[in-house]
């Protein structure tokens, strides 16, 4: 669709017009003053900062420095953002149901009197610095294919436009994961931890120990899933990740360093409950696995029978047949672009003038052979 | 919302900037932490690697659970309910009206020994639907009096059990006040088995959480007595029923260690228990369980760890096989392009 106006009607006014004739969402780019009001109706303002000053910029919700870098601003961090957020908002569904679905489970056990099996500390600590740095940095870092193939394969940024990644069924799948591993920790650290002694030395599980297993559980499940969600692996994804789970046995052990005044229940419980029991570790790695088992086996179902473009992609760069097969990749990359019909006769104008520019180079030149001064 | 993208400039090949006479550049400095750049791993799931994992959860999972079944076979437990039988037959209508009377409440109880138990063999008395993880009975507790006698007078959170004829209760709090008071005494051949009362409360609780200058004082002086009488000559350091009592159990079955037989029993034997059923579980339906348990290295006795083992590195295998099955059968050649969007139905995005 294009539109061409004459000054008598503003582009604000066309762009409002536009939105709510087509419900699409719009973006609107300028580098003027006059633009501003544009920038502002449209959905997505982009202003370019130069020649015209700064008022574009600063109504705008993006800003870049030339035109053209509208087109990596779009395929590249657009389609790069669009699904970092989805997977940032569906992981951090998953991880709190799958932890505060499992303190409301352990009310059906206490008569419903409210009691919380864990400690205030690690509940307060779970969303600040347990699980929340590795999931920062999946959306500060993620890249499903890099910024080249982006480029090459503007195809892909339909994927956001479409919702592929985070339509109803992709949120409600991933509740329901949360739902699975509070349901798989609750019950297994329940009936291994009934009623009989959890160590060589005889003691039984109290209130304390069984919070202080479970809130391992879900710290390890919880951290080891993201690790699968990931498909670009910097050092910083791999630091964080492990920083994360170390951080709590680490927060543990200081905790339970610090006098009875202030640890209560939690004193020394690592260093002398837990640590020294194997049924801790083997039930963390237990439910570790059983909460992931599901997750893993769908990927691999879902790349095996529907595999995505982006997952095709990434197989044929890992497998290097983009280098091998050139042909092929060159084939892929025409049929990933469709031409533009915008701007037409523009364009057709364009190329008139520049053939003409070629024409009066070559009779010029011919002239001046000829000795003739221009 | 302006966020300037330093970012989106790294495109700039053949840019104006680059040519000779160089105007003033404004571009950002280049690094790969900014530009998104940093080397990074990115590993795809192959049939090789999904087929591997899942065989690796299953090699690794099922030793592990062959184990943990061996382990908690060898343990060896004789359970005992009795609080029903412990009631002489014509009171067991009332049986409430009966523990809260004077009436003789001793009892005596046979268990048979029926397989090798190898010392030290854990007495526990277990009991049922008794809620110690109920919000306001955690809360009721004073741990600055526990810990240390010039707090003696501490007893805001413990109500209702913080006074008593208008003096402070030491211990305070309903959790002190319904200490279990069931006693057993052990008798083989007609012999005394000695049971040992001591180290059954873990290490830190005896020396950090409960003073040894603290003595009980006022304890269970009102009119409903909850449980067990202290003896106030001995600190709380040293009492360590009233300690293992004080770590609410999580759950509202729940087995608190009593003592420690330290001798070997052999198969066949009998052991004659003398118990005081003075408990009141009656009230609220609770059960009462005499527990005799060797350990292991897992602990005492549950099959659920290995069974839970073996069954996920079941599943596991059978998932490896299946994807293995799947895989040979339908095919899909990694990084084919006919399985891209645009070729599988070409003008029908």
């Amino acid at each position: 669709m294009s539109i061409v106006t004459t000054d008598t009607f503003s582009w604000y006014q066309v762009t409002r017009l536009v939105k709510q004739g087509t419900g699409r969402v719009t973006l609107g780019i300028g580098d003027g003053a006059n633009d501003v009001g544009m920038i502002q109706e449209a959905d997505i303002g982009v202003g370019i900062s130069g020649v015209e000053g700064m008022q574009a910029v600063m109504a705008s919700d993006f800003s870049v420095s030339q035109f053209r870098f509208l087109e990596r601003l779009l395929v590249v961090h657009g389609h790069w953002c669009y699904k970092r957020i989805a997977q940032m908002v569906c992981y951090f569904f998953y991880k709190n149901i799958a932890f505060g679905l499992t303190l409301f489970y352990f009310e059906a056990f206490t008569g419903f009197s409210g009691q919380s099996v864990y400690d205030d500390l690690y509940m307060i600590l779970f969303n600040v610095v347990l699980t929340s740095m590795p999931v920062i940095s999946l959306g500060v870092f993620e890249q499903d294919v890099s910024s080249d193939v982006c480029l090459e394969f503007p195809t892909l940024y339909q994927q956001g436009p479409r919702n592929l990644f985070f339509d109803w069924y992709r949120i409600l799948g991933w509740m329901g994961n949360g739902l699975y591993s509070s349901i798989v920790i609750f019950v297994l650290n329940v009936i291994i931890f009934y009623d009989q002694a959890f160590r060589a030395e005889g003691q039984t599980t109290d209130m304390a120990i069984l919070g202080t297993i479970m809130f391992t559980c879900i710290i390890c499940a919880v951290n080891f899933q993201i690790s699968l969600i990931m498909s670009h692996y910097t050092w910083i994804q791999h630091f964080l990740i492990w920083l994360s789970v170390l951080t709590w046995f680490l927060f543990l052990f200081v905790y339970g360093m610090l006098s009875p005044t202030y640890s209560k229940n939690v004193f020394q419980i690592l260093t002398e409950a837990l640590a020294p029991a194997p049924v801790y570790w083997t039930a963390t790695l237990l439910v570790t696995i059983a909460c992931t088992l599901p997750y893993l086996a769908h990927i691999s179902l879902q790349r095996c029978f529907q595999p995505m473009d982006h997952h095709i992609i990434q197989e044929i760069k890992y497998l290097k047949k983009d280098e091998k097969d050139k042909v092929m990749w060159k084939r892929e990359k025409t049929k990933a672009r469709e031409k533009t019909k915008f701007g037409f006769t523009a364009r057709v104008d364009a190329y008139i003038r520049s053939l003409r520019g070629r024409l009066h180079k070559k009779t010029h030149s011919l002239k001046s052979k000829d000795g003739n001064p221009s | 919302m302006s966020s300037n993208a330093p970012s989106s400039s790294a495109g700039g090949v053949g840019s104006a900037d680059s040519a000779a006479p160089r105007r003033n550049s404004k571009r950002p400095k280049y690094s790969k932490f900014t530009q998104q750049e940093l080397p990074a791993c990115k590993p795809i799931l192959t049939p090789r690697w999904v087929i591997s994992a899942f065989m690796l959860v299953s090699i690794v999972f099922i030793p592990i659970g062959v184990v943990s079944l061996f382990a908690s076979r060898d343990v060896v437990e004789i359970i005992d309910r009795y609080e029903t039988e412990c009631v002489p037959e014509n009171l067991r209508d009332n049986k409430v009206s009966f523990i809260q009377s004077d009436a003789n409440k001793t009892c005596t109880r046979k268990l048979r020994v029926k397989k090798l138990m190898k010392q030290p063999i854990y007495v526990y008395y277990q009991l049922d639907n008794f809620y110690q993880n109920h919000r306001r009975y955690v809360k009721s507790r004073s741990d600055s009096q526990l810990k240390d006698n010039s707090s003696w007078n501490d007893v805001s959170s413990c109500k209702p059990e913080d006074m008593s004829n208008g003096q402070p209760i030491v211990p305070c709090g309903l959790i002190a006040w319904s200490l279990f008071n069931d006693t057993y005494n052990f008798s083989l051949n007609n012999q005394q088995l000695a049971v040992n009362k001591r180290g059954i409360s873990w290490k830190s609780d005896r020396d950090s959480k409960f003073g040894n200058d603290v003595f009980p004082r006022n304890f269970q002086n009102g009119t409903l007595k909850g449980g067990k009488i202290l003896d106030p000559t001995v600190p709380l350091s040293k009492q360590e029923d009233l300690i293992v009592w004080m770590r609410t159990a999580a759950l509202p079955t729940f087995r608190k260690l009593y003592g420690k037989i330290e001798r070997d029993l052999q198969p066949n034997e009998t052991i004659h228990v003398t118990l005081e059923n003075n408990y009141n579980t009656y009230s609220f339906n609770g059960k009462k369980k005499l527990v005799l348990s060797t350990t292991s290295w897992l602990g005492g006795k549950n099959d659920f760890l290995g069974i839970a083992y073996l069954t996920v590195g079941g599943l596991c295998f059978f998932l490896a096989l299946s994807f293995t099955v799947v895989y040979l059968l339908k095919p899909r050649r990694l990084g084919d392009p006919s399985y891209l969007s645009w070729n599988r139905n070409p003008g029908g995005h």
